[in-house]
């Protein structure tokens, strides 16, 4: 199946500073995409490319398999800007009414639109409010349902998290997963990956223009894993712990893994992280055997995952 | 389906959502009485400097109530208006680039035309609400007599074209500029131009011509709208005795300021006054630039490749087309010379 969105060497300059730089990116169909690089990156600028509000210099983007000209994505695509605006003076029926009038929605599927899109955001006790006296999560789902008036099989939401309050972060991750139930294929982008790394199938990181990594969000993090990071929490033997472990950096044992560092976990100080530089369990349990014949007593001994939030802060740290 | 879906007939969503917020809040209201209050004082005001002039011995008939209040009604409405429409419409595409729904429009199927249109009819239906609302101050006129019903049309008509011009003015300047405070600014400086700088061409150009004292050229006030309303509301003598002409001598009814803009367009004769149609040509050459800002307002509203060409530029090329071959056709009608000094 053709992917939902696909960028080929997709490149944008304003002037001379190059905002994307050749970014190829596959999203599936029905996955929920979290596009995550720092302020910057070219996440916003990637966004209006596929909305087709920009021109790209060179490259091309292709949306359900279309290749995308000029005024073509609005029907395909649903799109929230990170500064969204509303219109202050509209009752919130109306400003979901305005904009199903402008995707040439009929009246008696525009009423129909409007009341299932209210239901879907939980705003339907607000129908008759002024879009104004709302809160700033409830502005947020009602621009998020203003994307969704014309049925669009994509959804591009750009920083549609930020300023929110956990609860709202919440209602909104809740209201991505419904989406995805929905079939839609959500782009949605974020600086803060906490925000996406739950609810996220796919993700993709970008950097100063260029993408460092796209892909499941396992196959991301195996891909970049590399090695393994061991957690040992010492109850006695502290000092001969870390001892055995320092002599074994730079100087490996054949039967034990290969070891990178070692280092004092600052929230706990008797909890020794270990990075390693492969992640074979034999080495480790070999490793772990060692450390009890030199008399170390261990509560705990155990391979700790990198984070997602660990990963992006190392994949995109400034040299 | 979506295309042929398109094309069944449906009003333009930006009038629905103008209409449904422009009477919204006190401020429509206010700005509505305001001007209804200005109007009536205007022709208070009129009416008692006339009775004024009939205390100090002079003749005051009834008919000569009529055609001032005829005259200082319509310029003041024009000066409202003048003034008036490009503030409403110079918000128009920046207001939206500032609330941050500028994108979130363009990533809709609505066409930068419909988008303009749309503002456009929006601002103007508020300010034709206005002229239509001062209809009952003018209607006084009709009781003293002395105005023909054709000027009162003529003079609506360039009312009505004066309004939507100015308005284009603003239209143009906030596609131009992305402040509306800015855009507004702009737009009153292209107004103070159009009004301004034919009225002082007019005034200095018999100093400047060799030999000087030469007539102004008619084409000089073509754009200016008090000209053109003065040619339209002085009422010269026609020698039709069943439409009496008095003060032969003071086309202006004794009103004030107006002699200002009659440079150009009052010619002194043996015959008495003679005034110039002029506002002919105005109402053609508002219609020409009004079509030309807007062209250049729908390339100047899209968020990239401007001027790239559109097939609403066939739509715009045609009309301006239709509004030559009108003017070609028509220039006998609205080209108009000054009488030879005598």
């Amino acid at each position: 199946m053709t992917p939902a969105i696909e960028t080929i060497d997709l490149t944008r300059r304003y002037g001379r500073m190059v905002a994307l730089d050749k970014l190829n990116l596959a999203v599936a169909r029905g996955s929920i995409y979290g596009f995550i690089g720092p302020n910057g990156a070219g996440k916003t600028t990637t966004l209006r490319l596929l909305a087709g509000l920009l021109e790209p210099s060179a490259g091309e983007v292709r949306l359900m398999g279309q290749k995308l000209r000029i005024g073509g994505a609005q029907r395909l695509v649903g799109y929230m800007p990170d500064f969204f605006g509303v219109y202050d003076d509209l009752r919130v029926w109306e400003y979901l009414d305005f904009f199903a009038r402008c995707y040439g929605i009929e009246a008696a599927r525009r009423r129909r639109t409007v009341n299932e899109l209210l239901a879907l955001v939980d705003l339907e006790h607000k129908r008759m409010a002024y879009v104004q006296s709302l809160s700033r999560g409830m502005q947020q789902r009602l621009c998020l349902a203003h994307a969704l008036v014309h049925d669009p099989p994509v959804l591009l939401l750009d920083e549609p998290a930020s300023g929110l309050d956990p609860r709202a972060r919440v209602e909104l991750r809740e209201l991505l997963r419904t989406l995805r139930d929905m079939g839609k294929t959500v782009l949605v982008s974020s600086h803060i990956l906490s925000e996406l790394a739950e609810v996220c199938t796919e993700i993709g990181i970008i950097d100063s223009g260029k993408m460092v990594v796209s892909g499941p969000v396992d196959a991301v993090r195996r891909q970049l894993e590399g090695g393994a990071r061991l957690r040992l929490r010492v109850v006695h033997g502290q000092e001969t712990a870390e001892a055995t472990l320092r002599a074994l950096v730079g100087e490996p044992a054949p039967e034990l893994p290969r070891l990178r560092g070692v280092r004092y976990d600052p929230a706990d100080e008797r909890v020794l992280l270990v990075e390693l530089e492969d992640s074979d369990e034999e080495r480790q349990a070999a490793l772990l055997t060692r450390l009890v014949q030199e008399g170390v007593v261990l509560s705990e001994f155990r391979t700790q995952a990198e984070n997602l939030e660990e990963l992006f802060l190392r994949l995109t740290a400034v040299d | 389906m979506q295309r042929l879906r398109s094309w069944r007939p449906q009003l333009n969503p930006i009038i629905v959502r103008e209409v449904r917020t422009r009477m919204r809040g006190v401020r429509p209201y206010a700005v509505l009485t305001i001007f209804l209050v200005l109007m009536a004082l205007t022709g208070l005001g009129i009416y008692q400097l006339m009775v004024q002039q009939a205390r100090f011995g002079g003749t005051l008939l009834s008919a000569q109530v009529g055609q001032a209040l005829f005259k200082g009604l319509a310029f003041v409405e024009l000066l409202l208006v003048v003034f008036l429409a490009p503030a409403l419409t110079s918000g128009a595409v920046s207001g939206e680039r500032e609330q941050l729904t500028y994108d979130m429009l363009m990533a809709t199927p609505l066409r930068p035309a419909q988008i303009l249109w749309g503002k456009l009819v929006a601002a103007l239906s508020y300010l034709l609400l206005l002229i239509v609302a001062a209809v009952p101050v003018f209607s006084v006129v009709l009781v003293f007599g002395g105005v023909e019903l054709a000027a009162l049309l003529k003079a609506l008509a360039l009312l009505v074209a004066a309004t939507v011009c100015f308005g284009a003015v603003g239209l143009f300047c906030s596609a131009l500029v992305h402040k509306t405070a800015r855009a507004t600014a702009v737009a009153y400086t292209l107004t103070l131009l159009l009004v301004g700088v034919p009225l002082l061409l007019a005034s200095v150009w018999g100093q400047v011509t060799n030999p000087p004292g030469q007539a102004v050229p008619p084409a000089v006030l073509y754009l200016q709208p008090f000209s053109a309303l003065l040619s339209v509301t002085t009422i010269a003598p026609t020698g039709d005795p069943a439409l009496p002409f008095f003060g032969y001598g003071d086309p202006f009814s004794g009103l004030p300021l107006l002699n200002i803009f009659a440079v150009g367009v009052v010619h002194y004769g043996p015959a008495g006054p003679v005034v110039l149609p002029i506002y002919r040509a105005t109402l053609l050459a508002y219609g020409l630039l009004t079509v030309l800002l807007c062209w250049a307002a729908t390339h100047l509203v899209l968020p990239n490749r401007r001027w790239r060409p559109r097939w609403s530029d066939l739509g715009f090329l045609l009309l301006i087309v239709i509004l030559l071959l009108v003017v070609y056709d028509a220039r006998s009608w609205w080209h108009v010379q000054p009488p030879r000094p005598f």
